[in-house]
């Protein structure tokens, strides 16, 4: 058994796509029409390769409720590691991104948070060496 | 950086922008957020992807989308009913976003449901990974 696959919901696949390649800078990896939506998948280039994150639309009920919880408690809805996160923090910055957490020093890890634009808050940690 | 309570402002922001029936101008809405309106469009804009005009447009087509699924209601009840004042640009704007006219959608989802519920096969499976009700729907549009 493995974990190869997480997902988040989002509350618009395109600028979801759009956010999370353009901005964050993962790579499409899978898009399989569904429906009305499609089965989105990225991927980060600084690997492991084959795991994958899905972009799930937020279309059903119970996912929207779960989602805006969330949100308004200011929790995020996952974490992606990253080596350096004062360099991230000022890139995404740069492109707009708003955060509602500075890097801040938490013992093992330094953690960030802030807003994708598809309706989640997300975490970014650095291990303190 | 945005504060816990200027996020919590701007959620409730959010739903204002989601009601039908005010349609409260997008200045009253930033006056309650606590902000200019040239500030409260920047911000909501860089959280939440959209400005709050595209949010409220996005927001009723979601909810047009919904009633036509129902069909109890006619194309032209569900324009006025979701806050648009003009029949013929609620069926331009539903048909370029939506991929097909608003008619054309109400008869797409005319599946059988319990009177006033959502159509099982409307509710997508997610957060099972979209293996629920979603993947049947290509085989509810053939049926139709």
């Amino acid at each position: 058994m493995r974990i190869k696959l997480n997902s988040i919901v989002v509350d618009n696949q395109d600028k979801a796509l759009r956010f999370y390649t353009e901005v964050l800078g993962f790579v499409k990896s899978k898009e399989i029409p569904v429906g009305e939506f499609r089965w989105l998948t990225v991927v980060s280039p600084e690997g492991p390769a084959d795991v994958e994150l899905s972009l799930e639309p937020n279309a059903n009920p119970a996912a929207k409720r779960y989602q805006e919880e969330l949100f308004q408690q200011g929790i995020p809805l996952t974490a992606f590691e990253v080596d350096d996160i004062r360099a991230e923090y000022e890139r995404l910055k740069k492109h707009g991104v708003v955060f509602t957490m500075e890097p801040t020093d938490t013992g093992q890890v330094t953690v960030a948070i802030f807003a994708d634009t598809c309706g989640n808050l997300i975490q970014i940690y650095q291990h303190v060496k | 950086m945005l504060t816990h309570d200027a996020l919590i402002r701007l959620c409730r922001a959010r739903d204002r922008l989601r009601e039908t029936d005010g349609r409260a101008p997008i200045a009253e809405i930033a006056r309650e957020a606590g902000l200019s309106p040239y500030h409260f469009i920047r911000q909501f804009a860089a959280v939440f992807g959209a400005t709050p005009h595209q949010y409220r447009i996005e927001a009723r087509l979601e909810q047009a989308k919904r009633l036509l699924a129902l069909g109890n209601h006619s194309v032209t009840d569900v324009c006025f009913e979701v806050g648009f004042e003009s029949l013929g640009s609620f069926s331009d704007l539903f048909s370029r976003r939506v991929g097909v006219a608003p008619s054309m959608y109400r008869r797409r989802w005319q599946v059988p449901s319990r009177a006033g519920s959502l159509p099982r096969a409307l509710i997508p499976g997610c957060l099972l990974l979209m293996c629920g009700e979603a993947a049947l729907a290509p085989a509810i549009f053939k049926k139709h």
